[in-house]
């Protein structure tokens, strides 16, 4: 038979032990994963159907940050207690996020499986973390303004479109500055052919400049512009609401807009924000959102309806159409291409 | 003999000063009333001229729950900085007029000094200092800082009207008997309520308007309306904006309108 005493201190014993496991049990149930996510459609289909599911597979909550700017706050923020366990950007702001130590450099199918089914291009050389999703930046235009269809990066300097042609504010929108690139490399020897690139920007005046890709949108929908440098989600999101516009991806190839995500090396929350990677890059997760979106996947085994395999970026020679910018080398020199564009632009 | 006509000579001053005048009413309202325009156009671009009348804008506003909440969040937010404001404002404006302070010029400079530091960086000193002390940015960090910048316009604009107060009538009600806070609440306080409240109406304005302060120190899923309204706008760019922007400018006007009727702002002009 049990003596009070010893019910008594057989109770405490439990006691103790659930004690010393409670917070373990608790951290494992309350842990909140804190990342950054664009706003938007996208938003709303990782609020409404993502993140639940994710929170309910791992079961944790995720707190999604979707006011800008994401980098000054993580570069105020403490590196061994970072304000972000997930980053979420494109991939020029990873670049500098890297240079401050900001971020890991890559993410490999070690910690993150889902990466071994990714097309090259999303783990290549040109890309810190990795691509979850990317966009072609090509040409929009108008199909009812009488012109031809847009083949090449050149058409948009057809005298024709003086006025009417949309580009970007450079330093502080990364289309623009991509596009600047790419002029650097149909008009002289490559994409770091700078001077090439100044000149031909001096041939697209005057031109209309916005800095966000929303408003290049909305001017060509509204016909303000009849051509400009867009993203094809940009323009694929409309459809079937027969509007007037249409995306091209020029001969010389298009330019790679990638989604990028990567870890905080401070994180204390490491492997879940690894499997929050892994389960961005889950088929069924990036089915949901490339249709959702028109942002073209980065995981090979992808099948999407025929309406967005089509259209999107979906095999090996698809994406061979991609050309990714150096980013690193272009952040080593922005102060001076700001410099410089605002001077050519301003007039 | 008819009567000669009363003829006023033309008045080249007059026209004059009423054409910058109309000038500069134009100025201020042309932005609104372009405001109100695209919030009515039912395109889903901004355009100009307008294809139609509709109140689609104004329903997807209304409809959604992130700009709700947003919104709430906004008007609680400048509800307690306009009380936060109105005494931490008054109670300062008082003790720089009245409380022969040494340093009183500094003190000043020093309480208006959040005015002359770029609001942007205010928001970035504040967001760095919260986290170095590891209180994350909790909502009343939020409304902290935006009093910090709310209060010097209560300061400024209760300092004007003790600046023309006479003393003499409460030195008169002091004669008379009163108690020093009879006098205060009963002679002080009414006579310098427009100027307390005036800088209360700014304090709501500019922490319901607040962005660059606001920018660092919000959470997601607390986020206020400034701040939704820029990010909405990088991916959607489409009427909301602009029947958001009629809802703010409406409710700025109306809180102007509620308190002129409460306690006349206009006795606060004629100063």
């Amino acid at each position: 038979m049990i003596s009070r005493r010893k019910a008594l201190r057989a109770g405490a014993g439990l006691a103790a032990i659930g004690a010393l496991g409670a917070p373990a049990i608790a951290h494992a149930q309350t842990a909140t994963l804190k990342i950054t996510t664009w706003g938007g459609k996208w938003g709303d289909i990782m609020k409404a159907t993502v993140l639940p599911a994710f929170e309910k597979e791992f079961k944790c909550t995720v707190s999604a940050d979707q006011a800008f700017p994401f980098m000054p706050k993580l570069q105020t923020s403490s590196k061994t207690d970072p304000l972000y366990d997930v980053f979420h950007t494109n991939s020029n702001e990873q670049w500098s996020a890297l240079t401050e130590g900001l971020v890991m450099p890559k993410i490999t199918a070690k910690e993150v499986p889902n990466v071994a089914d990714v097309y090259a291009y999303a783990v290549s050389d040109k890309i810190v973390g990795v691509t979850i999703f990317t966009s072609a930046i090509g040409l929009g235009y108008r199909t009812d303004k009488g012109l031809t269809k847009p083949t090449s990066w050149k058409d948009l300097a057809d005298p024709k479109l003086a006025g009417a042609r949309g580009g970007y504010l450079i330093p502080v929108n990364s289309l623009g500055q991509a596009h600047l690139m790419m002029l650097g490399k149909i008009y002289g020897k490559g994409l770091t052919d700078l001077d090439a690139a100044y000149k031909a920007l001096e041939q697209l005046k005057p031109i209309k400049l916005v800095d966000f890709t929303g408003q290049m949108e909305k001017m060509l929908l509204s016909g303000e512009v009849s051509e400009g440098v867009i993203h094809d989600s940009g323009v694929y999101r409309y459809d079937g609401q027969n509007q007037a516009v249409e995306f091209t991806s020029p001969s010389e190839g298009v330019l790679s807009l990638e989604q990028v995500l990567n870890v905080t090396p401070g994180s204390k929350l490491k492997e879940l924000a690894f499997g929050y990677i892994d389960y961005m890059l889950r088929p069924d997760v990036q089915k949901l959102l490339a249709e959702a979106v028109w942002y073209s996947p980065a995981n090979r085994k992808v099948k999407l309806d025929a309406k967005y395999d089509e259209k999107l970026l979906t095999t090996e020679a698809k994406v061979a159409t991609l050309i990714q910018p150096d980013w690193k080398w272009y952040n080593e020199r922005k102060d001076d291409i700001d410099a410089r564009v605002t001077k050519i632009l301003k007039s | 003999m008819s009567a000669v006509p009363n003829k006023q000579p033309f008045d080249a001053g007059r026209a004059a000063y009423l054409t910058l005048n109309f000038m500069l009413l134009f100025f201020l309202l042309a932005p609104i009333v372009i405001v109100l325009i695209f919030a009515l156009n039912p395109t889903p671009y901004i355009s100009f001229p307008p294809v139609g009348v509709s109140l689609r804008w104004f329903e997807k506003f209304f409809g959604s729950s992130e700009f709700m909440n947003a919104l709430w969040l906004s008007l609680w937010v400048a509800g307690c900085v306009l009380v936060l404001s109105i005494l931490i404002g008054g109670a300062s404006a008082l003790a720089l007029a009245r409380g022969n302070l040494p340093g009183r010029a500094f003190l000043t400079a020093f309480f208006m000094s959040p005015l002359m530091l770029p609001a942007i960086l205010t928001g970035l000193a504040l967001f760095q200092s919260y986290l170095l002390i590891g209180i994350g940015r909790p909502v009343w960090g939020l409304i902290m800082a935006h009093t910090l910048v709310a209060v010097p316009y209560v300061i400024r604009t209760t300092l004007a009207v003790l600046h023309n107060f006479d003393r003499r009538i409460e030195e008169a009600a002091a004669v008379l008997g009163a108690s020093p806070l009879r006098v205060f609440f009963e002679v002080t306080l009414p006579l310098i309520r427009p100027g307390v409240f005036a800088g209360g109406v700014f304090a709501f304005i500019v922490s319901f308007d607040q962005f660059p302060v606001s920018l660092f120190l919000v959470v997601p899923k607390g986020e206020t309306l400034p701040v939704v309204l820029f990010n909405y706008m990088k991916f959607d760019l489409d009427g909301a904006i602009a029947a958001a922007s009629m809802v703010s400018i409406l409710l700025a006007l109306s809180v102007v309108l509620v308190l002129e009727r409460l306690i006349g702002l206009k006795a606060y002009v004629k100063l």
